[in-house]
């Protein structure tokens, strides 16, 4: 009863002064908003670099073959092979026992043709050599038809399994399946046997490579890229040539058990480095290393966030101490008529503590509730971005555009409790100057 | 003064105060005793710096002595913590202030209400007893109006509502006519002289004598001492017909304004 009547009395004090209450109120949801916000972006980001990372395989080691600078000089005649050779990657499955498997990828860019239909141009995109077993260790997972198989694979079938974008894009209204799909620049037809369903990119690989999209690709088996189009990778741009000459471009190296991964990444790259340490061909990425640098990375990132908040929150609760401080002098005579009609000095200090708390908990409830609307928001604004300015929205970083923030959970009661913290913590000092004035001062107060 | 029979209000002996300014000490009160029986009726007086507030302050328990006693009832205030002189005006002191002093945010009932509310005593019944004075100070149509909408003479029976609020040992009124005009004065002086029939023992601290002259007993300070402690020889007292008459003027007064 008496607190409901000291609570009663607060609330209408504070609707004495309603704009006055609301910029106070104000500076506390912009706080609690902002550390939901923060934290549930912070948290998105996070969670979508670890899916990238994942989707690599923790329990993979990926080794790169990296062409080295061009230090021929226009001088193709004279062309050095470089980067992972098919015997290193059978020597690797064979001698390292903690190998599951090991897998030969070569990549090249290519345009992609089908000559069934004359109004869908080339479409420019990746042509992956690989085996049966790629689309399992990564991930890939098949919308109809089926993956290449090993027989497939061992008889250099001309054979290929194509992206769900390339189908959509080379097939608007046609089943891709069964289709041909032509290679201008290697004028070579691949049947198509597989469609993959639709996937977000990966996480770039190293520090050299992009993010990985998988959007625009055609496997075929790697022995029939070795019987029909060599080792050597010819490109004719304006005029000048260019040559390359590579055995595979990736091999993904898994590992029976992840804990041996680590293990393991060292055999394979004292393999690969054995005759030459300072190979500069090959860089070997390790994704479970990556996942535990994310994982350090989130844990900054989110105190980097929580620490941006925590700013916010105080300079939330600085203004609260301020305004209490100018109604407590305002209100000095009030005090003086409270304390001689009995009020203690516990009384006063309460009377103005639950001042203080009520509004930092409105700013916390408030805050709450647009932190909750944060993931909404954030797709109004992209898709707002999208649609006014999208030259601007594709210049956005990948993850920027598919990163879903995730409301932390702990966030809200954390958010809320630390309004309440900031409302006791800031409202202490003006509710105890308040109940401190001398009562016989206070009265006289004008 | 005054013997046995009677029960004591507030017995004070030898009070002094002293207020220590830099290097100086000024000592506003040194020494003053007097008893007030209950159902006195007392005029403070004396020009300022006679001491005056200060003693008002020291009775209102707002302040402590320096050095002697002030008995209410069995308690000396003088030996109180801040706490326990908080409880004591919550309970047992009514003050009616020249300046009405009531809180803005509160209706009419409500500030009856607040020295209820420091005791822990604010319930049903506390209410409808409050609702009572309300109507008893003619303002039961009034509950819930803000002090805001009330006028000088209305909002100072309401601080009277107030003050009997906690049936305190006395109201002690500090110059509770000073704002009015000598309509409304008289409006509240008569009221004043109707609780002090009833049995309330006031204490009214003035400077003007046409006020003085409505109570029982003057004393008169002079440069922290008591001068003058004496009965009133002619005593300005309202007939019952002149109370009900200025009760109902008041009444029409307050009417006609709305």
């Amino acid at each position: 009863m008496l607190y409901f009547r000291t609570i009663k009395l607060g609330t209408k004090s504070l609707l004495l002064h309603p704009m006055r209450s609301l910029l106070t109120v104000l500076g506390i949801f912009i706080g609690v908003a902002s550390v939901i916000w923060l934290l549930a972006i912070g948290e998105g980001i996070s969670k979508e670099a670890q899916r990238q990372i994942e989707d690599l395989g923790a329990e993979n080691i990926i080794v790169r073959s990296i062409k080295p600078p061009d230090e021929s000089g226009g001088n193709f005649r004279q062309i050095n092979a470089f980067g992972v050779t098919r015997n290193e990657c059978k020597l690797i499955g064979n001698t390292i026992q903690t190998v599951k498997r090991v897998l030969p990828i070569r990549e090249l860019t290519q345009k992609f043709a089908y000559t069934g239909n004359p109004n869908v141009k080339p479409i420019d995109g990746r042509l992956v050599g690989c085996t049966s077993d790629y689309a399992e260790v990564t991930r890939l997972e098949i919308e109809r038809g089926h993956f290449l198989t090993t027989r497939e694979v061992e008889l250099n079938r001309p054979v290929c399994v194509i992206a769900a974008r390339l189908a959509d894009k080379l097939f608007p209204s046609e089943d891709p399946l069964n289709k041909q799909i032509y290679l201008p620049e290697k004028k070579e037809y691949f049947k198509i046997v597989g469609v993959l369903k639709h996937r977000n990119a990966t996480a770039a690989i190293g520090g050299s490579l992009a993010a990985q999209d998988f959007s625009l690709d055609i496997y075929i088996p790697v022995t029939t890229m070795r019987v029909r189009m060599t080792d050597q990778e010819t490109k004719r741009a304006g005029g000048s040539f260019s040559s390359q000459l590579f055995e595979l471009s990736q091999i993904t190296v898994q590992v029976s058990n992840s804990e041996d991964v680590p293990k393991t990444a060292e055999l394979v790259e004292a393999t690969l480095r054995q005759n030459d340490p300072d190979r500069q061909d090959i860089s070997v990425v390790v994704p479970y290393e990556l996942l535990e640098q994310a994982k350090t990375t989130r844990l900054m990132f989110m105190m980097f966030m929580g620490l941006i908040a925590a700013i916010s929150l105080i300079v939330g609760g600085i203004g609260i101490m301020n305004i209490m401080l100018a109604t407590v002098t305002e209100r000095t005579r009030e005090i003086g008529i409270r304390r001689a009609l009995g009020g203690k000095q516990k009384d006063i200090i309460l009377q103005f503590l639950v001042e203080t708390i009520t509004l930092s908990i409105v700013g916390g409830i408030t805050g709450i509730l647009m932190g909750l609307l944060c993931p909404i928001v954030v797709d109004i604004s992209r898709w707002g971005l999208e649609y006014f300015a999208p030259q601007l929205y594709a210049g956005l970083p990948e993850v920027a555009r598919v990163m879903r923030p995730t409301i932390v959970p702990i966030s809200i009661p954390v958010a809320f409790f630390i309004s309440v913290v900031v409302g006791v913590f800031f409202g202490l000092y003006p509710a105890v100057r308040a109940a401190q004035l001398d009562p016989i001062e206070a009265l006289r107060h004008e | 003064m005054s013997q046995t029979s009677t029960r004591m209000a507030a017995v004070i002996r030898d009070l002094q105060k002293h207020y220590v300014l830099k290097s100086e000490t000024v000592r506003a009160l040194r020494g003053v005793s007097f008893d007030v029986p209950e159902g006195d009726y007392v005029a403070i007086m004396g020009p300022s710096g006679s001491g005056k507030s200060t003693l008002l302050n020291l009775l209102g328990c707002l302040d402590q002595p320096t050095h002697g006693s002030f008995l209410l009832g069995d308690d000396d205030v003088a030996q109180m913590t801040d706490d326990e002189l908080s409880t004591i005006r919550a309970s047992r002191i009514g003050f009616v202030f020249q300046s009405y002093n009531l809180i803005a945010q509160l209706s009419v009932v409500e500030n009856i209400e607040v020295p209820l509310y420091y005791m822990g005593n604010l319930n049903a019944k506390s209410r409808k007893r409050s609702i009572e004075l309300a109507k008893m100070v003619g303002l039961g149509e009034r509950l819930d109006h803000r002090p805001t909408q009330l006028s000088g003479g209305q909002q100072q029976r309401v601080a009277i509502a107030r003050s009997l609020v906690n049936d305190p040992y006395f109201i002690l009124a500090d110059e509770a006519t000073g704002n009015l005009d000598s309509v409304t004065t008289e409006e509240i002086l008569a009221l004043f002289q109707r609780l002090n029939d009833e049995g309330k023992t006031i204490i009214m601290v003035t400077h003007e004598d046409e006020v003085a002259e409505h109570a029982k007993r003057v004393i008169r300070l002079r440069d922290g001492e008591i001068q003058i402690d004496e009965a009133v020889k002619d005593r300005k007292i309202f007939t019952p017909q002149q109370i009900q008459e200025i009760a109902h003027n008041a009444d029409v007064a307050s009417r006609g304004s709305e």
